[in-house]
């Protein structure tokens, strides 16, 4: 047994306990996780709220960066260690590092307008955004008869790298066999359409 | 596991042939730099070869790859569908002078096109949620850089970004959609096993509902429904014709097995007993097939009434194909195999009139660089042929006889009158009147007009016209002799697990 | 700690990525806000995942994560393209194509 698993244990004594007392959630003492996810969360919502407003597509490059830290946070605290580390990997280094690089290569200034004409679209967009965040809140937030039961217990065997790849190579051979050929149309696509001059 | 993976790739030869002539493609492009036409003949021979392989599998209903991928009669025919266009795009592009044009690149686009192709293939078999989101995936990638690959012309790669955007949009909603029904469910990605986790634990409608409207907006785009239809003129008229003629042909067709099979897999009452053979009512509490009916009102009135004001024949073609797939949609919103196996006999024929009249439109714009209606006067003087063999395509496409268009719409047509959808029939042939308008008026350009003073004959040359007859040929005669592809259509209505 | 506010938090951030999809002019934006969008599906699956003890949601991260990779790549190559053609990334100058 070694800290990790008497930490978890922790975590799991407190949820059985506070299982029972559900109502006052609030009221009840902050354990690791929930300040992770209260802080991380803060982070990420604020860090994508600054992505969509900035001018600047490089500032809005580096909040994008900052959400997506918080996340592979977020999926450390769900256990998920394998999707944490990929996130930071590939997501923030090197999907990000391509925008960025993007931005760097047209050498873009920043935007001198952003978005003050009244238009339509814009309002349609924010309303059917609004209307179907209404929606999930109601049918998540309000509802827990809807969710299916938890497990959370199991969940720190199920992140890890040996698992993961276990899954990839039967269950899932076969999408992972897909995916070269994705990344292929992928390649070949990016090259015909990003080539200077092919003639 | 291995064992297994090796029995399900004896299921599988016409997938790997095209994954083996994606690769082969761009290696010949790669080796015989001087000769790019070489690649295209390869990609050629291999969507042939599959062909040939598909109709091997025919008859054959079995699950591959741990439940990923179906094969069965549903699937075949569709991938035949697929596949022949993919033929009939492959020698389009011989003829199209815009194809011609960038030489140099018809390595890429050749591959591009099998790798689309592909990707289809895995669309019509996808019994996954994974499978689902990768073949669309693989199938939208390689389609947004076709539709940009003339990309000297700006047009064209405003179209291609047009379309990422909106793509990549109804993606994220599909996945949104996916991660929602994936929880409510307790975890189940395979669409039977959602099925039965729906059937045995009823969860929240509002809650199911979000999430297969979510859906709706990914499977939706790919089938250009109104309201995710905003791409389908811009595209359609931005990208290359032959690219074109594949999105409204192939693209569709992968879109509505993949439509078809999700809903009525996943969504029925598998458990009800004592229904009429054919018929199947959907989950207690969730009237889907309610949304897809509003859809496809939606969608073809929208389509129709568009296109009555379109000058641009490929925009014309654009708002018809639209309004075509909401006649298709009219038969999954009746629940009956009757009503699957009409949308099938409609995707023949559609396949054939379609692709037609965009192979009439390549062939005038290579001689007249325009797409424009008014370039199209006295078409029917200046080549006979061509003119006859457009008012053909357009008379099947309005639904009248004695062409193959007429077949479609009265099987769609039959199959909502039997099952007592008396109002969306009515919808329906109001809307057929409405499409009447604009294709006629295409027609009267063509005959009732004088050409411009300083216009000549069109001449074309043997195979274009060879090519052509192979399209007008079944356009008729399907018209006249239509039981094969009506039998045909009712063996492949068949799924893998339903009965 | 409970499962809904990770949803509710994923479907904060889902929002707020359409909006910046539907109302951002600068295509880069738009792609960033996809990514967004990705990403809080993201969220929601691991959370699931974990909350069922089932590791299927995780695989499927996995993949939307290669599709994510393979979109963003095919999409900043039009844009490169499209600025060689307009000298501009703006959806609105481009847009001579009607919508």
């Amino acid at each position: 047994m070694d800290s990790h698993a008497v930490a978890t244990g922790a975590l799991y004594g407190y949820r059985n306990q506070k299982s029972s007392s559900t109502n006052n959630f609030f009221e009840s003492s902050v354990t690791l996780e929930t300040f992770l996810f209260y802080t991380l969360g803060a982070v990420s919502v604020g860090s994508a709220l600054m992505m969509v407003t900035r001018r600047s597509p490089v500032m809005s490059a580096l909040y994008l960066i900052l959400n997506f830290f918080a996340l592979g946070g977020l999926y450390l605290s769900l256990h998920a260690q394998f999707i944490a580390f990929i996130q930071i990997l590939v997501y923030a280094g090197a999907i990000m590092v391509l925008f960025v690089f993007v931005i760097m290569l047209l050498n873009l200034g920043d935007e001198k307008k952003l978005n003050e004409r009244f238009s339509w679209k814009k309002i349609v967009g924010a309303g059917l955004s609004f209307g179907v965040l209404m929606e999930l809140i109601f049918v998540f937030a309000f509802s827990k008869a809807n969710l299916p039961p938890s497990h959370f217990e199991k969940a720190t065997d199920i992140g890890t790298v040996e698992n993961i790849g276990m899954q990839l190579f039967t269950t899932f051979l076969f999408p992972f066999e897909v995916t070269s050929v994705l990344l292929l149309a992928a390649i070949v696509g990016a090259v015909v359409l990003a080539k200077k001059k092919l003639n | 596991m291995v064992d297994q993976a090796l029995l399900s790739l004896a299921k599988f030869l016409p997938e790997i042939t095209l994954a083996i002539t994606f690769c082969l493609a761009l290696l010949v492009g790669v080796i015989f730099r001087s000769r790019p036409r070489l690649s295209m003949w390869v990609a050629l021979l291999g969507v042939v070869v599959s062909i040939a392989l598909t109709i091997r599998e025919m008859g054959i209903t079995e699950s591959v790859f741990s439940g990923m991928i179906a094969v069965d009669p549903f699937a075949t025919f569709f991938k035949l569908i697929v596949g022949s266009s993919a033929i009939f795009i492959f020698l389009f592009s011989l003829y199209s002078a815009e194809v011609l044009s960038t030489m140099k690149r018809l390595v890429e686009y050749s591959s591009l096109l099998v790798a689309m192709t592909l990707g289809m293939y895995l669309m019509v078999g996808a019994t996954n949620l994974l499978m689902m989101v990768l073949s669309i995936e693989l199938t939208g990638l390689s389609s947004y850089v076709l539709a940009g690959y003339t990309k000297e012309a700006s047009d064209s790669s405003e179209a291609s970004l047009k379309y990422i955007i909106y793509g990549a949009l109804s993606t994220g909603l599909m996945l949104y959609g996916i991660s929602i029904l994936f929880g409510l469910t307790g975890g189940a990605m395979d669409i039977y096993a959602i099925n039965r986790a729906l059937v045995t634990s009823p969860v929240n409608p509002i809650a199911l509902l979000v999430a297969s409207l979510l859906i709706i907006a990914g499977l939706g785009y790919k089938i250009s429904a109104v309201p995710f239809h905003f791409w389908t003129p811009d595209v359609y008229e931005g990208a290359p014709i032959t690219i074109t003629a594949f999105l409204s042909v192939a693209s569709k067709a992968a879109g509505f097995a993949m439509l078809i099979r999700f809903f009525k897999i996943a969504f029925i009452d598998s458990s009800a007993v004592g229904l009429p053979a054919g018929i199947w009512i959907t989950l207690q509490g969730f009237e889907w097939n309610k949304i897809i009916a509003i859809l496809s009102v939606l969608t073809m009135t929208l389509g129709n009434l568009v296109a009555v004001w379109q000058n641009n024949l490929k925009r014309l073609l654009a708002y018809s194909s639209i309004a075509h797939a909401g006649y298709m949609l009219m038969g999954l919103a009746i629940l009956s195999d009757k009503g699957i196996a009409a949308v099938l006999i409609y995707f023949v024929v559609y396949m054939f009139m379609n692709l037609g009249a965009f192979y009439v439109v390549m062939l005038v714009s290579n001689k007249t660089g325009s797409e424009d209606i008014d370039s199209y006067k006295g078409l029917g003087f200046r080549s006979p042929f061509i003119g006859v063999s457009m008012v053909i395509f357009f008379i099947s496409l309005a639904g009248l006889p004695p062409t193959a268009g007429f077949i479609g719409k009265l099987f769609i047509f039959a199959s909502l009158l039997d099952a007592k959808w008396i109002w969306l029939a009515v919808v329906g042939a109001i809307n057929s009147v409405i499409s009447l308008y604009y294709y006629v008026r295409v027609v009267r350009n063509m005959f009732l007009r004088d050409p411009d003073e300083n216009s000549g004959p069109l001449k074309f040359s043997v195979p274009e016209i060879v090519l052509l007859l192979l399209l007008v040929v079944p356009t008729l005669l399907f018209g006249l002799y239509y039981s094969p592809i009506v039998d045909f259509a009712n063996a492949s209505a068949r799924m893998l697990g339903v009965h | 700690m409970e499962l809904q506010p990770y949803l509710l938090l994923s479907a904060i951030t889902f929002v707020i990525g359409v909006v910046g999809v539907l109302s951002r002019r600068n295509a880069i934006i738009v792609f960033m806000s996809i990514e967004l969008m990705l990403n809080s599906v993201n969220l929601s699956l691991v959370a699931f995942s974990a909350f069922l003890g089932d590791v299927t949601g995780q695989m499927l991260v996995f993949f939307a994560m290669t599709v994510a990779a393979a979109e963003a790549a095919i999409g900043l190559a039009i844009i490169i393209s499209m600025f060689r053609n307009k000298q501009t990334v703006n959806i609105d100058d481009i847009n001579i194509l009607k919508w």
